[in-house]
């Protein structure tokens, strides 16, 4: 009877040991998971910090390629209007009316043309408007910008102009991944026909280029992993979510495919 | 029983660090706290006085149940209250013990009061306390707001209550079945709830101090 009650009580010792230690270990997961969600929260704050600042600098390669071409748009164009104007007007004769008013009627023209030219870029300054207006309007107006050099055979199909869902960072993103992709085309592809292609469909944006230059091999690229501004291009896509699929082998040109989740 | 047993220490030593701490608390739960522990202090203290004079003192734990029941009850009150309306569940609680304690004293009868302890309340208030602690743990889990669980007063206060009602779980529900003795004169029953109680007031120490610096914090 004794022993029996000793085992009882052995058992009710034990018991309580485990009902205490359940709390404890209880305790210790509330501890462990707080501190897991603690170092989420932080990882998720220093991925948007991470975010913002891309932001901040694909903004700057924005404001740094618009003024690019803006400088060159005014030196290889508006400048050139303008000389000429000033040669027209200066080879003006008084004396021959006939002459001097086809010459300033000619003047006048290259003078509008260059009122034109500066309109055009008048609207390149404002820079970040460009997103403001849609993605579908900014990346009209950044190939329309290639397409005006006439070094190129361009083909658009721009399904994006009228798209109602907006993503300000996503779009600056894409425009400067639109702009790094053309810079890379103009270096080093030695394209002649460009094909870009643009549509929204189930929630996904889509942008396809295709071009007919000199391509590249994929494998040696991807094991550089420098040059051609690829790796740029897919940290950036991968910020946004997007997937990149390259296409290209030698001498048969590049496709480009890039799924944006959008807005 | 000890006048001095290991329980009166410990709460001794609570109500002194409550007393030091909450004086000039503007919340009103830290500061039943003081009053709490002085019932708790008086009730354990008188127990062990007519205990050594050979006395029955179940009547006075069978009184104290009430306060402990009305205590915790607002406590987890004041603790739920940042994450739902806890007023439904409280007050749900709060009748249920009411009513076993009214209907297991009747049962018993008045006359045995002071000789017959109210387990069957002490069980069923247990498990409900349990059960307000694991909802409060899981409330605390699905929180979007990370907490420094580390210094957060009221997690160590439902820790407390946790350790020391599921861990007098296993002899409430075989009070009286067994009188064994260890350590040659201390009843394994009394000394699980030693062991019980210092966890209990040592972890309101410690959230006493959480909320010390706390207030601090806020000024």
């Amino acid at each position: 009877m004794q022993s029996q009650t000793t085992q009882i009580a052995i058992l009710i010792a034990i018991t309580t040991l485990i009902f205490l230690l359940m709390p404890l270990f209880l305790i210790l997961y509330i501890n462990s998971y707080t501190r897991h969600k603690k170092n989420h929260a932080l990882e998720k704050q220093q991925m948007q910090q991470k975010f913002e600042s891309e932001i901040l600098q694909a903004r700057i390669e924005v404001q740094d390629q618009t003024m690019q071409t803006i400088a060159t748009e005014l030196h290889d164009n508006v400048g050139q209007l303008l000389s000429l104007t000033t040669l027209t007007l200066n080879s003006v004769n008084l004396k021959d009316s006939e002459k001097a008013e086809k010459k300033i009627s000619s003047a006048l023209n290259l003078i509008n043309k260059s009122i034109k030219e500066l309109r055009e870029l008048a609207k390149l300054l404002h820079g970040e408007q460009i997103v403001e207006n849609g993605i579908g309007y900014a990346l009209e107006q950044e190939i329309n910008l290639l397409n005006k050099t006439g070094a190129y055979e361009i083909e658009i199909n721009n399904g994006l102009i009228d798209i109602v869902e907006r993503s300000p960072d996503k779009d600056l993103i894409i425009l400067r991944l639109l702009q790094e992709i053309i810079n890379n085309i103009i270096k080093h592809a030695n394209a002649t026909t460009i094909t870009f292609d643009a549509f929204y469909n189930y929630k996904t944006l889509h942008l396809n280029i295709k071009e007919n230059g000199i391509g590249f091999d994929q494998e040696k690229t991807t094991a550089k992993k420098s040059g051609m501004g690829l790796n740029s291009i897919n940290k950036r896509i991968e910020m946004i979510n997007g997937k990149l699929t390259l296409n290209s082998s030698t001498n048969n040109g590049t496709i480009i495919l890039i799924e944006i989740p959008y807005p | 029983m000890d006048l001095f047993s290991p329980i009166v220490i410990s709460e001794i030593i609570c109500l002194i660090v409550a007393l030091c701490l909450f004086v000039k608390d503007k919340i009103l739960f830290w500061k039943i706290n003081i009053a709490y522990l002085l019932i708790a202090l008086s009730t354990e203290s008188s127990a062990g006085y007519l205990s050594a004079r050979n006395r029955h003192n179940v009547s006075l734990f069978n009184t104290f149940v009430l306060f402990e029941i009305a205590f915790i009850s607002y406590g987890m009150y004041h603790c739920l209250k940042k994450y739902i309306d806890p007023r439904p569940i409280i007050f749900a609680g709060l009748g249920i013990n009411y009513l076993v304690f009214v209907i297991f004293t009747l049962r018993n009868g008045l006359s045995f009061y002071n000789d017959v302890f109210n387990d069957n309340t002490v069980n069923v208030m247990s498990v409900i306390f349990v059960l307000y602690c694991l909802y409060y743990y899981y409330k605390l889990l699905n929180d979007e707001e990370t907490l420094e669980l580390k210094n957060h007063p009221e997690f160590w206060w439902v820790s407390g209550v946790l350790f020391y009602y599921f861990g007098t779980t296993a002899t409430n529900l075989t009070y009286g079945l067994f009188q064994i003795k260890i350590f040659d004169h201390i009843p394994l029953r009394l000394f699980i709830y030693y062991i019980t109680n210092i966890i209990l007031y040592s972890n309101w120490i410690y959230s006493y101090i959480c909320r010390a610096k706390q207030r601090k914090l806020q000024s």
